[in-house]
C-alpha cells in the first residue's frame, strides 16, 4: 500500500526520509506530522528514527542503506553517528564513508542484494558499500543520468527507473538487479524517483501530488497490492498468482545457472 | 566528474551483458510479460555470469540510441512515450492553458480620412491589409504576448508563427492566428498552441485629418517672410527644415509669394521652430496676439499668436557695397564684397583679396541695407575661362588679413564673355577668390560691372570712378549647365526631398482671365528659382553638407558603371567643391505612397461593388511571406487549438525545421 505524504508542503519526501526493510530515518520537522505518518505505518515493525546528518534534515539524500547497514557521509558528526548506532538494531552496521560525492542517497541505489552506484565513486567506497551493505555493486547510469539514487528506486521485489530509460537499458538493468523494472514517474509526472518515492519490501510512501495512476504502477511493480499496512512485514506479503510464477521461475533459473 | 567516465562504465556493462545475453540465450531466453500491460517487464536471469564477466577488460562499446520505454501518462494512464512533463498531450492540454494571460481581443484604430493606423502616442502609419507592417502593429497590440521577465505565472512565451485569417472586408475585424510556445512546468515541458486573436477596427481621426477638418485649431502662426524677388532662401530653408525635422508638430504649411506660413497647435512648438530658424538665418521677430475669448471668472483667456519672422534680404552670392562704418568694423574689408553664405550670421568675402568677414545678425538689423546686385539670373553673365595665373598677396590690407589658405586660392583669371566668343576678341583679366577652382575652358557666372547700372548712388559713383573690378566671379558651373545642355536639370545626379506645402491664398486666387497666364508665369519663376538653387548647391560643398541630398536615378546608374569615373576624379583633384557620389544619400522610393495601393484597391472596390477585382485575397500576405488562412479555411479555424508538447527543448526549432523543409 502506498501512502501519500508531504514534508512541509514539499512532495520530495525521499529527501527527508530513508526507508529500508530494517529501519526508517526521518528528518526533523517542526511538526510531527511527517514522522507520525511513518510511525503509524511502520512503527509496529521497524524502528522509525529522527535523524540529522551534519545538522541537516535531508537525511534521505545524504544516507544510503539496506537492512544490513547504513552508510553516512563524512560530514556526519560523531554525536549523530552515536545516535544512529544507539537507535538502530544491533544487526545494522552504521558506517561513515570518506567519499567526495557526499550525497550518498543520490549516488547509491540499493536493495538487500544489489546496489547501483554513480560511475565516479571511489574504488574504496565501492568496497565499503559492498562490505557494509552486503551487496553486489555495479557502476551504472540510468536513463542517461549518473545520479542513480535520484533517478531509480528498487526494492527486493521490483524497481522503477527514470522514464527516459530505453527498453534495452531496462532489460539490462533488470538482469543486473534480478528484479522486474518499469519506467515510471511520481508526483504527477516528475522523473525524480528518489525524491518522490521511498519504498521497502512491504510499504511505500509517495509525494502528495502523486496521481492514482502512478500509485497503481508503483504498487504493482513493488508488489505492494493487498499487503495492508498492518500486515506482518515481508513474510506475510500477499503475493498473487503472478508473483508466485515469477518467484518460482526465478528460483528455478537460479538453480539452473548456479 | 570526468566526462569520459560514464560511457566507459556503460561500455563495460554492455560488453558484459552482451556476453551474458549470449549465454542466457543458450539456456533459453525467457521473457515475461506481466499482467499489467502495457508495461513490459522483462526478467532475464544471468546471475551466474556476473562473476565470470567481471574480469573481462572494459572496451568501448557503441552507445545505441535504443527504443524509449513506454510509460503511463501520470493522469489518465494512457501509454505514452516519455516527455518532459510525462503527461499525455490531452491531459496536458486539459490542465494547462498556454494562452493564459494573452488577450484574444484587441482594438485597432484606423483613420477613415487617410486609412492610416494608429501606432502609438499619436503616431499614425499607413500600411496595407495583410502586410507585414500591419502584422507588426497587431502583434504589438496583443496584450500578454510580451511577458515581463519577473512576472508570475509560468514561463516565457515564444511566438513561433503568426498568420492572417480571412475576414469579411466590411466586418471591421482583423484576425490573426498566433502559434505560441510556452514552458508549462518547471521540468521544462514546452507546449505549443495556436489561437486566433481578433482585432476590432475602430475609427479615429488622426491629428492631421483633424487639423484639416477643423478650422482654427492652430494656436500660433509663424509667418516667415523675406522681401526679395526670388525663393531660393526658402528653398534652402525647406531643406534645412527637412534635415532637422524642424516642422514636427506643425499642423500645416502654406507658401506665399514672399514667404511661408507655419501653423502650430501651441506656443511651445512654434517657439521651438523659431529658435531653429534663429540658428540658421539672421532674422527679426515681431509677435502679436489676438484675443479669441476670455473667461473673467476663472481668469482664463484664449489667444491666438502670430509671429512675423523677417529674414534678412541678403542672400548667398549677392553683391554688397558695405556702408563705410560696417566695412571698417569687420576687419577693414573692402566695401565691395560678395555674400559667401548665410547662417545665423552673414559671411562675406572680398572677391579680389579673398579676405572674409562676418556681419552679425544684430549689426545688420541695426542698419539694414540692400545689396547692390541680387543674384538673379538676369544679372549674372556667363564667362568662359581662358587661362589663369596664381596670385600671391605679399602683405595684407588689414591686420586681421587673409588666411594663407585663402590667399593661395586667389588667381588672376583671363576670361571672355560667352556671348562674345566668335564675335570679338575682348578678354578680361581679373582676380577672383574662386581662382583655384578654375581652369581653361570652364564656364562660370559673374557680375559684369562694366555694363551694369547700379541703383545705389555711392556705389554708382565708385563704379564710375573705376574703383570696381570689371567682373566679380560668383560661381563656377558644373555638369550639363556649364556645357549648356537643355536637359541639364534632369541629368543631375542628386535630388532633394520637398516639404508638403499648401499654396497660400494670394497665390491661388488670381484675377479672372489673367489667372491662367499668371499661374503659368509663377510656375516659370518657381522653376527658375529651383534651378538656381540647385546650381548653388552644386557649386558649394559647405552648403551641401548642411542639407540632405539624395541619389537620383542618374547617380545610381553612374554607380553601376563607375569604373569610368576614375580618371575624371584625378584630373580635377584641386576642385573640392565638385559634387561626388559619396555625399549622396540613398534615396528612399517615395514614388508610391503606402496609401496609394490601398486607395486604388478601395476605388476598385467601389467600381465593382461586390468583387474585389484588383485585390486578391492573400496576395499581399504571400508577398510578405506571411501565412494566410483563406476564406474557406477560415470557417474551420478554431479559436483555440489543443496544445501539444514540443519535443526538443529549443524554442521554435521544430517549427522552423518543419517549415524550412
Amino acid at each position: 500500500m502506498a501512502t501519500r505524504v508531504s514534508f512541509e508542503n514539499s512532495n520530495e519526501i525521499g529527501v527527508f526520509a530513508a526507508l529500508t526493510n530494517g529501519y526508517c530515518l526521518t528528518g526533523i520537522n517542526r511538526s510531527e506530522n511527517f514522522y507520525s505518518v511513518f510511525e503509524s505505518e511502520l512503527g509496529s515493525h521497524i524502528p522509525v528514527i529522527h535523524a540529522t546528518i551534519a545538522g541537516c534534515r535531508f537525511v534521505g539524500r545524504t544516507t544510503a542503506g539496506n537492512r544490513r547497514g547504513l552508510l553516512v557521509p563524512n560530514t556526519a558528526t560523531d554525536v549523530e553517528l552515536a545516535h544512529l548506532r544507539n537507535s538502530l538494531p544491533d544487526s545494522v552496521v552504521v558506517q561513515r564513508i570518506e567519499e567526495r560525492l557526499s550525497a550518498l542517497g543520490n549516488i547509491i541505489a540499493c536493495n538487500d542484494h544489489v546496489a547501483l552506484v554513480h560511475p565516479d565513486v571511489d574504488r574504496e567506497t565501492e568496497d565499503v558499500i559492498s562490505d557494509v551493505l552486503g551487496v553486489e555493486v555495479f557502476r551504472q547510469i540510468v536513463g542517461g543520468q549518473a545520479l542513480v539514487g535520484s533517478y531509480c528506486k528498487f526494492s527486493n521485489h521490483g524497481g522503477m527507473v527514470h522514464p527516459r530509460t530505453t527498453v534495452e537499458d531496462i532489460e539490462e538493468l533488470s538482469s543486473l538487479l534480478q528484479v522486474p523494472l518499469v519506467a515510471g514517474t511520481v508526483n504527477r509526472g516528475s522523473d525524480v524517483l528518489g525524491g518522490g518515492l521511498i519504498v521497502n519490501d512491504w510499504s511505500s510512501f509517495v509525494g502528495l501530488d502523486t496521481t492514482s495512476t502512478e500509485i497503481s504502477v508503483i504498487e504493482n511493480i513493488f508488489r505492494l497490492t493487498g499487503s495492508g499496512s498492518s500486515s506482518g512485514g515481508g513474510q506475510r506479503m500477499g503475493q498473487g498468482l503472478q508473483s508466485n510464477i515469477v518467484t518460482n521461475m526465478r528460483s528455478s533459473l537460479i538453480d539452473q545457472l548456479s | 566528474m570526468t566526462p569520459g567516465l560514464p560511457p566507459l562504465v556503460l561500455g563495460n556493462l554492455r560488453t558484459r551483458n552482451r556476453l551474458a545475453s549470449v549465454l542466457v540465450a543458450f539456456f533459453h531466453r525467457i521473457k515475461f510479460l506481466s499482467l499489467f500491460s502495457p508495461i513490459n517487464i522483462i526478467i532475464r536471469s544471468n546471475h551466474a555470469m556476473m562473476d565470470l564477466c567481471a574480469s573481462i577488460p572494459s572496451s568501448t562499446a557503441p552507445v545505441s540510441a535504443g527504443t524509449s520505454a513506454t510509460i503511463l501518462c501520470c493522469m489518465c494512464a494512457a501509454p505514452i512515450s516519455p516527455n518532459p512533463s510525462n503527461t499525455c498531450s490531452s491531459c496536458l492540454a486539459s490542465t494547462t492553458d498556454v494562452t493564459r494571460g494573452i488577450s484574444t481581443e484587441a482594438t485597432l484604430h484606423q483613420c477613415r480620412g487617410c486609412s492610416r493606423w494608429h501606432q502609438a502616442e499619436g503616431k499614425w502609419i499607413g500600411c496595407d491589409l495583410e502586410s507585414r507592417e500591419l502584422m507588426a502593429l497587431c502583434l504589438v497590440n496583443v496584450a500578454g504576448l510580451k511577458k515581463k521577465r519577473n512576472e508570475e505565472g509560468g514561463g516565457r512565451v515564444r511566438l513561433v508563427d503568426a498568420a492572417w485569417v480571412w475576414t469579411e472586408p466590411h466586418s471591421m475585424r482583423l484576425k490573426i492566428r498566433l502559434t505560441i510556445q510556452r514552458e508549462v512546468t518547471s521540468g521544462g515541458a514546452i507546449l505549443q498552441q495556436s489561437f486566433v486573436v481578433t482585432f476590432v477596427v475602430r475609427n479615429q481621426q488622426c491629428v492631421e485629418c483633424q487639423a484639416a477638418f477643423r478650422q482654427g485649431t492652430w494656436k500660433n502662426l509663424v509667418q516667415v517672410r523675406q522681401r526679395v524677388g526670388h525663393k531660393r532662401t526658402f528653398l534652402y530653408l525647406e531643406q534645412l527644415i527637412l534635415k532637422h525635422g524642424a516642422h514636427r508638430g506643425c499642423l500645416s504649411i502654406e507658401t506665399f509669394r514672399d514667404g511661408m506660413d507655419f501653423y502650430f497647435p501651441d506656443k511651445g512648438k512654434a517657439a521651438r521652430f523659431m529658435s531653429f530658424l534663429e540658428d540658421v538665418v539672421p532674422l527679426k521677430v515681431k509677435s502679436s496676439k489676438k484675443l479669441i475669448g476670455t473667461d473673467d471668472k476663472s481668469n482664463v483667456s484664449n489667444y491666438k499668436y502670430t509671429s512675423l519672422v523677417e529674414i534678412c534680404t541678403l542672400c548667398k552670392d549677392d553683391l554688397l557695397y558695405l556702408p563705410k562704418e560696417m566695412a571698417r568694423h569687420i576687419g577693414n574689408i573692402s566695401r565691395l564684397v560678395l555674400v559667401k553664405n548665410i547662417t545665423n550670421v552673414i559671411h562675406v568675402i572680398d572677391p579680389l583679396t579673398g579676405q572674409t568677414g562676418t556681419i552679425e545678425s544684430d549689426a545688420y538689423w541695426r542698419d539694414p541695407f540692400r545689396p547692390i546686385i541680387t543674384a538673379a539670373r538676369t544679372r549674372l553673365t556667363r564667362y568662359v575661362v581662358l587661362g589663369k595665373e596664381a596670385v600671391y598677396l605679399e602683405r595684407n590690407a588689414s591686420r586681421k588679413g587673409v588666411s594663407k589658405k585663402q590667399r593661395s586660392k586667389l588667381a588672376s583669371i583671363t576670361s571672355a564673355r560667352e556671348s562674345d566668343l566668335g564675335t570679338n576678341d575682348s578678354t578680361i583679366v581679373e582676380r577672383s577668390h574662386l581662382g583655384y577652382l578654375m581652369k581653361g575652358g570652364d564656364v562660370c557666372l559673374g557680375y559684369d560691372l562694366r555694363e551694369t547700372q547700379l541703383v545705389d548712388d555711392d556705389a554708382e559713383d565708385a563704379r564710375m570712378a573705376g574703383k570696381f573690378p570689371d567682373v566679380v566671379y560668383v560661381r563656377k558651373l558644373y555638369g550639363g549647365v556649364a556645357s549648356g545642355d537643355s536637359d541639364a536639370a534632369r541629368k543631375r545626379m542628386f535630388r532633394l526631398h520637398r516639404l508638403k506645402v499648401k499654396k497660400g491664398d494670394d497665390e491661388e486666387i488670381g484675377g479672372g482671365g489673367r489667372r491662367g497666364k499668371k499661374a503659368k508665369k509663377d510656375a516659370e519663376t518657381d522653376h527658375m528659382d529651383e534651378e538656381d538653387f540647385m546650381q548653388e548647391l552644386e557649386a558649394d560643398r559647405d552648403m551641401r553638407a548642411r542639407v540632405n541630398i539624395y541619389k537620383s536615378d542618374v547617380a545610381s546608374k553612374m554607380e553601376r558603371n563607375n569604373d569610368e569615373d576614375d580618371d575624371d576624379v584625378n584630373d580635377e583633384d584641386e576642385d573640392d567643391q565638385k559634387i561626388t557620389l559619396d555625399e549622396l544619400l540613398d534615396n528612399l522610393a517615395l514614388d508610391s505612397k503606402p496609401d496609394a495601393i490601398e486607395d486604388a484597391a478601395v476605388q476598385d472596390a467601389m467600381t465593382t461593388s461586390d468583387e474585389f477585382s484588383g485585390y486578391v485575397e492573400g496576395a499581399r500576405a504571400a508577398k510578405d511571406k506571411i501565412g494566410y488562412v483563406g476564406r474557406d479555411e477560415a470557417l474551420g479555424v478554431k479559436a483555440k487549438e489543443t496544445a501539444f508538447p514540443v519535443e526538443s527543448n529549443i524554442w521554435g526549432e521544430d517549427f522552423m525545421h518543419k517549415n524550412g523543409k
